[in-house]
């Protein structure tokens, strides 16, 4: 018995003892990434998912970001490995990262087969739709150990989406037309999280049924479908640049659509809503409220 | 000094300047890696899978041998084309053969190639015929009764790459968009490391290009003094040109499947070694073989370090020297012919 005992005892010293143990995981796009551990020296090359891994708490496992990972503020302490399309390799591999998180939406595919190449296992996130988010901030408490903060942030998430959808609820749906780019025409399609959002905020894109996550879209077909609600968003707050500031005269002189007539042209700085982290439902609020005023009274 | 002896000094001098644009290279970039670390990953006395090595071994040095690869292609390219049309304002990317390549390759890639030797010798296949297809429609755009003009040969070139860049963007809309982006930032040129096996390929390639039109460079000589005056001197001028042609597409086709289009090496290096070396095109070609190297080098250096950590594309670097060049070229030298 006090044999027993002693294995047991010596089994489970061992098993402590022994080093973080080898895994394999599967990535939102299926791919199988093999880790030694779990990893501790995260590089994040997606605005979003650096955000969500400080909103989970487990800033001190990613030790690199993207010259677009703005968001917290304290992101920006983060040594950069560049831009999402062309982020220099010799300053990742001298992060010496355990883990790349990419997107298939934003990185370039020459950048994963260059980083397999290097042997650093790289995982792809892809979350196009509210529910997508949620299994990504719970991927990503997986990957950083840090799982007892996921339920609280998608928890939160979840009913403040609720509580949108039970505000905008009793209201007609209107028409709304979503412009992200305004020189050329960028609108979202089907596979758009805007258009989900859209959708939540108690309206109904009239490009939601292109195939395409983002459409060049003609503005006579904008116009010809009368939106009742626009909504230009503004990637120039906060910049001296005019690319991406809205033209909303551009817009004025469609004075046959109903949007216009009823005087619904929002020009909103939507920069919240188009980071797909923890803080969009602050961008869907904002978009509700721009669609439905009413039910915020 | 004889001839042999300038060959063997400019090309004693240009491999000195290599070595060193290769060095300086190797030596800096984003990561910051201290001159010792680089050297002891050199030396192979750092640990494999250590940083320095990582970013000598893997990321640097096959970067570096791809540039200098990449860029004595070109310069060539751009001697043997301006041989073949007796312009020197040709070169592979204002001649519009270099986005008949890319178009070549964005083919290829559609039908699934991608970066094993096996494919990449696929992708090269598909790069040199969108080459040839490219060089010949410029040929049969500009060919006139008395041969090339300079005016129509430019034009044939310009129209040639605009509508083989806008089939690329068309095939890649219909068929993959999500792509489009990557695809808009691969056309601008841009080097990567390049796997072993690969920059073999590569090599070879490169070298068989090289090599055939090193073989034709005297009768290149022959060629600039008119057609007729070649074939009197008992040159076969058909033959000559087909396999020049042929060659300077194999070179365009092969850098643009493992880099992308990179413009104005083959206009940029050429014009100064001619202001040295004069117009022999047996100096010209082994000299721009390194000369394009050390410009590429250069300017991939360059590319990887004035944004640091992001990276630019070093085909925008090379057409931001090598568009003021061009001009150059054209007021100076063409305002008679003008």
């Amino acid at each position: 018995m006090i044999r027993l005992v002693a294995v047991a005892v010596a089994l489970t010293a061992l098993a402590s003892a022994w080093p973080a143990r080898a895994l394999t995981v599967r990535d939102m796009l299926g791919r199988e990434v093999s880790l030694p551990a779990l990893p501790t020296r995260i590089v994040s090359l997606v605005p979003h998912v650096t955000e969500t891994i400080f909103a989970l708490g487990a800033e001190d496992r990613l030790v690199g970001r993207t010259d677009f990972c703005e968001y917290p503020a304290a992101a920006r302490g983060k040594p950069s490995v560049g831009g999402m399309v062309n982020p220099s390799l010799e300053a990742l591999v001298a992060l010496k990262p355990d883990l790349v998180v990419a997107t298939d939406e934003g990185n370039r595919e020459e950048t994963f087969q260059q980083l397999a190449r290097l042997h650093i296992p790289t995982y792809l996130v892809h979350a196009t739709r509210l529910s997508a988010l949620r299994d990504m901030i719970a991927r990503l408490g997986d990957l950083t150990g840090h799982r007892a903060a996921v339920a609280p942030l998608t928890v939160a998430l979840t009913r403040r989406v609720e509580d949108v959808r039970r505000l905008v609820a009793p209201f007609p749906r209107p028409r709304v037309l979503y412009v992200i780019w305004p020189e050329p025409l960028i609108v979202p399609g089907r596979p758009s999280l805007l258009t989900e959002l859209i959708e939540v905020a108690g309206g109904e894109s009239v490009t939601g049924g292109e195939s395409q996550p983002y459409v060049r879209f003609s503005v006579e077909a904008a116009v010809a479908r009368a939106p009742q609600v626009i909504v230009l968003a503004d990637h120039s707050a906060g910049t001296s640049s005019t690319a991406g500031r809205p033209a909303p005269e551009q817009w004025q002189r469609f004075s046959s659509v109903p949007a216009i007539r009823a005087g619904r042209l929002h020009s909103v700085d939507l920069s919240i809503l188009h980071r797909y982290g923890p803080s969009v439902v602050e961008g869907l609020e904002s978009l509700a409220r721009v669609i439905h005023p009413e039910a915020f009274r | 000094m004889s001839a042999g002896r300038r060959l063997a000094f400019a090309l004693a001098l240009l491999g000195l300047g290599l070595a060193l644009v290769a060095a300086v290279s190797l030596f800096v970039g984003s990561a910051a890696l201290s001159p010792g670390a680089v050297a002891r990953a050199l030396a192979g006395r750092a640990g494999v899978e250590s940083v320095e090595s990582v970013v000598t071994l893997q990321l640097r040095l096959p970067r570096v041998l791809a540039a200098a690869l990449a860029g004595g292609a070109l310069a060539v390219a751009g001697v043997a084309f301006q041989g073949l049309t007796r312009n020197p304002l040709a070169e592979p990317a204002v001649l519009g053969v270099s986005s008949g390549a890319a178009f070549g390759v964005v083919v290829a890639q559609i039908f699934g190639l991608g970066l094993s030797v096996l494919d990449a010798l696929g992708v090269a296949s598909f790069a040199f015929a969108g080459a040839l297809l490219a060089a010949g429609g410029v040929y049969v755009i500009a060919v006139m009764p008395g041969g090339l003009s300079i005016q129509t040969l430019l034009l044939a070139g310009v129209i040639v790459g605009i509508f083989f860049t806008s089939a690329i963007t068309v095939l890649i809309s219909l068929v993959d968009f999500n792509r489009l982006g990557g695809v808009v930032h691969w056309l601008l040129g841009n080097l990567t490391p390049i796997p072993t096996a690969s920059l073999v390929l590569f090599a070879a390639l490169a070298l068989a290009g090289f090599w055939l039109i090193l073989r034709h460079a005297r009768e290149l000589n022959l060629l600039a003094l008119g057609e007729e005056a070649a074939v009197q001197l008992g040159v076969d001028t058909e033959r000559l040109k087909r396999r020049v042609f042929v060659a300077a597409a194999l070179l365009t086709g092969t850098v643009v499947a493992f880099t992308g289009p990179i413009g104005f090496v083959g206009l940029v290096v050429p014009h100064l070694l001619r202001g040295v070396l004069g117009q022999d095109n047996r100096l010209l070609v082994p000299t721009a073989l390194l000369g394009g190297g050390i410009f590429l080098l250069a300017a991939d250096t360059l590319a990887r370090n004035v944004v640091a950590p992001a990276e630019l594309s070093v085909g925008v670097i090379t057409s931001f020297c090598g568009a003021p060049v061009f001009v150059y070229l054209l007021r100076s030298r063409y305002r008679a012919a003008l």
